[in-house]
């Protein structure tokens, strides 16, 4: 479709301010951040050094280990996660009774501050007077009465992990309003053929939402590539670096001013995720754009 | 339709415009204060008194505004952000670990000119406090509160253990923990969250000891820091279950509780042992000297400590404004108000001050002890000389105590996080 002079005009004043902001605040920072990956940038002074940043930033184990730790946060949340939040949505979809108090019970992680929700799990896990260790003594697993959950390198990673599972209810409610959207004749049809719940639940409901499931794993794969606030809070990435992730990594290098270096892992974290997102959509575009 | 929105427009440029001629008329110097003495720290109530009184005696011509940092590493991270954008705070207060990035970044106010033209703080602080905080003939900070951390014991709990003397070296220590532990309690709070502080002055005592005043002279290759982590392993086994990952809000917290027998930490903590301590804490607890190593370089009765918070202000641009800030600092080390500071939370300063008679037995007992210490040495986390050394502390120290890295891995992977 050819524009006139005057919808080309209006379309340029429309997009600019657009644009300035994009460029402003996304594109130029991300020019900086890898111009400043070359040097020794320290936040008063900066030089040129090459590769050095990425070599040193590959050389070490804490960083290492934050990548694989961030890549178990995304296939925990792509495997476990979201699918889990498909059953419960499927669940709920059916409208049983009570089916909005769940819903909103499932939603409430969402709308409280993750400090404070970070808080309360620091309570429930503390080795000495948590919660979680007085229930397992309850139920006879003695040997976990002092047991620090986050402060045990087999279970710290599990510990946060798991935890990350109250988020389901966004997942939940994402593909909750999807099926809002299926034709109530499918369902007609399928109870005249006999179809029970479960049947119309999986050849009808769960195809019919797939693409808004698929969404829901590369939403849920970006989130915990940036997953920050819960391992900062909980564990600050300890014990012994163990539960670091890409964001603490980057943090704690900005905190002892190696900015250069820590931007290094910025850019290497950007082009993570870009490799990710490439893989997800190859993957899923058939069923996400379809 | 254009009428609507031309009144609107009208209003708020009615309001804009009384805005800012309210604030060029009213010409009062806002001092912007981030202050980590808030909340529940000790000199939190003075501090506020001071901030109050002097606002009152300035009324209309300057304001101290507290803006309240509850967390240190938060603000420590904040400060270090701040002093690499060049947007430092009016008045702050900041730590010996950052005194080198805050030199080097020339945003700090030089307080030499002002010191040289008035002769208040010649006066206030000991011979030599000021000269030795200059660099390059320039003063950007004020010495202000300095820290001893000597041992402090929970003497109803030792006595049950069967010990009415705190031990002289690390093995009569551990042994005295063993018989702790016998009696159902846990013998030392330790703590690898956050900067892992309490833990680090410990260490750092075992480092003084095994290596000696000058302990950081060599670097991390002395032999003493192996020496220090091994007594860090074995202090982890006489600890709570909590300790790894806790912060010290936790690792006090057994203390006061007495669920632990032995605790580290500074003379600002005293106030709290009546504060927040189990009835009749303060009345049980001892000070005394750390344990030394048998065949170390350190001497019985060493201490280590140094100084805690320097008084700070960022430069200033407006002459009157700069003024402000001087005459803010000056009100916060009169002698007379570090004496009200020093008395409600024990805390020790620098500058001479008369303090009351009456002072809190422990403040007495630690201010004795570091007079009568052969050395007071610094503790690691300011004497190391590297922000990301000190940074990795805490999770070297947590895989040394969970059995991960042995103190020689322990002290490499400090290394190898410079």
């Amino acid at each position: 479709m050819k524009l006139k002079k005057d919808e080309l005009l209006w379309l340029i004043i429309f997009i600019t301010p657009t644009i300035a902001l994009f460029f402003l605040f996304f594109l130029l920072p991300i020019l900086f951040l890898f111009v400043t990956s070359f040097t020794n940038w320290n936040g008063i002074s900066a030089e040129f050094v090459g590769l050095e940043n990425y070599a040193k930033l590959f050389s070490k184990k804490t960083f290492i280990r934050s990548i694989t730790n961030n890549l178990y946060w995304c296939i925990t949340a792509a495997f476990v996660t979201v699918p889990l939040g498909l059953i419960i949505a499927l669940l709920l979809a059916h409208k049983s009774r009570g089916w909005k108090v769940f819903r909103t019970i499932l939603f409430i992680p969402q709308v409280v501050s993750s400090a404070a929700i970070a808080l309360m799990w620091l309570a429930l896990f503390n080795a000495e007077y948590g919660l979680v260790n007085s229930l397992l003594d309850l139920l006879g697993f003695s040997e976990y009465k002092n047991h620090n959950w986050l402060g045990n390198i087999r279970t710290a990673n599990m510990a946060l992990i798991g935890f990350s599972l109250c988020y389901v209810g966004y997942f939940m409610v994402i593909m909750l309003a999807k099926t809002t959207g299926i034709s109530q004749e499918y369902y007609d049809a399928a109870n005249i053929d006999g179809a029970s719940q479960f049947q119309k639940d999986v050849h009808i409901t769960a195809p019919l939402i797939k693409s808004t499931f698929f969404l829901c794993i590369i939403l849920a794969v970006i989130f915990n590539l940036r997953q920050f606030e819960y391992v900062f809070l909980m564990t600050a990435g300890g014990p012994a670096n163990k539960t670091s992730v890409l964001v603490v990594y980057i943090w704690n290098e900005l905190s002892v001013q190696r900015l250069g270096r820590g931007n290094a892992a910025g850019v290497i974290m950007i082009a993570i995720g870009a490799f990710l997102l490439i893989v997800l959509r190859k993957l899923l575009k058939s069923e996400t754009y379809n | 339709m254009i009428k609507s929105i031309f009144k609107l427009f009208t209003v708020a440029f009615i309001s804009l415009s009384l805005t800012v001629i309210s604030a060029v008329a009213s010409a009062e110097i806002t001092i912007n204060w981030p202050s980590i003495w808030v909340g529940k720290d000790s000199k939190t109530t003075v501090i506020r008194e001071l901030v109050d009184e002097f606002n009152a005696a300035n009324s209309g011509a300057i304001k101290v505004v507290i803006e309240e940092q509850t967390d240190y590493d938060i603000y420590g991270n904040k400060l270090t952000a701040q002093i690499a954008t060049g947007s430092l705070p009016d008045v702050f207060t900041v730590g010996a670990d950052l005194l080198d990035i805050l030199s080097k970044s020339g945003k700090a106010m030089d307080l030499a000119p002002h010191v040289a033209s008035d002769s208040h703080w010649n006066n206030v602080y000991p011979e030599n406090a000021l000269q030795s905080n200059m660099t390059d003939g320039q003063l950007i900070t004020l010495p202000y509160e300095l820290f001893v951390t000597p041992v402090t014991y929970n003497k109803k709990l030792l006595k049950a253990a069967g010990y009415d003397e705190f031990p002289d070296n690390y093995d009569d220590f551990f042994k005295m923990c063993e018989a702790v532990t016998a009696t159902g309690k846990v013998c030392t709070s330790q703590m690898t969250g956050k900067n892992g502080w309490t833990s680090m002055l410990w260490f750092s005592q075992a480092l003084a000891s095994a290596g000696g005043p000058n302990i950081y002279e060599n670097g991390l290759d002395d032999p003493a820091f192996v020496k220090a982590f091994e007594v860090m392993e074995k202090m982890y086994k006489y600890t709570t279950s909590d300790a790894i990952g806790a912060d010290a809000g936790v690792s006090g917290g057994h203390f006061l509780n007495e669920r632990t027998a032995v605790f580290m930490n500074g003379p600002w903590f005293i106030a709290r042992y009546t504060t927040d301590g189990i009835e009749g804490l303060h009345a049980n607890i001892g000070v005394a000297a750390a344990p030394m190593l048998k065949g170390g370089k350190g001497a019985p009765g060493g201490y280590v400590g140094g100084k805690q918070s320097s008084l700070a202000a960022g430069k200033q641009s407006d002459p009157e404004k700069e003024k402000a800030v001087v005459k803010f600092l000056k009100w916060l080390t009169t002698p007379e108000n570090v004496a009200r500071l020093s008395y409600s939370s024990g805390a020790m300063f620098i500058v001479k001050a008369d303090l009351p008679s009456d002072m809190d037995r422990l403040f007495t007992e630690m201010n004795e002890g570091k007079g009568n210490a052969p050395y007071v040495v610094e503790i690691f986390q300011n004497a190391i000389g590297s922000l990301a050394v000190s940074k990795e502390f805490p999770q070297a120290l947590s895989a040394l105590a969970l059995g991960e890295v042995t103190p020689e891995e322990a002290v490499e992977m400090l290394k190898d996080a410079d």
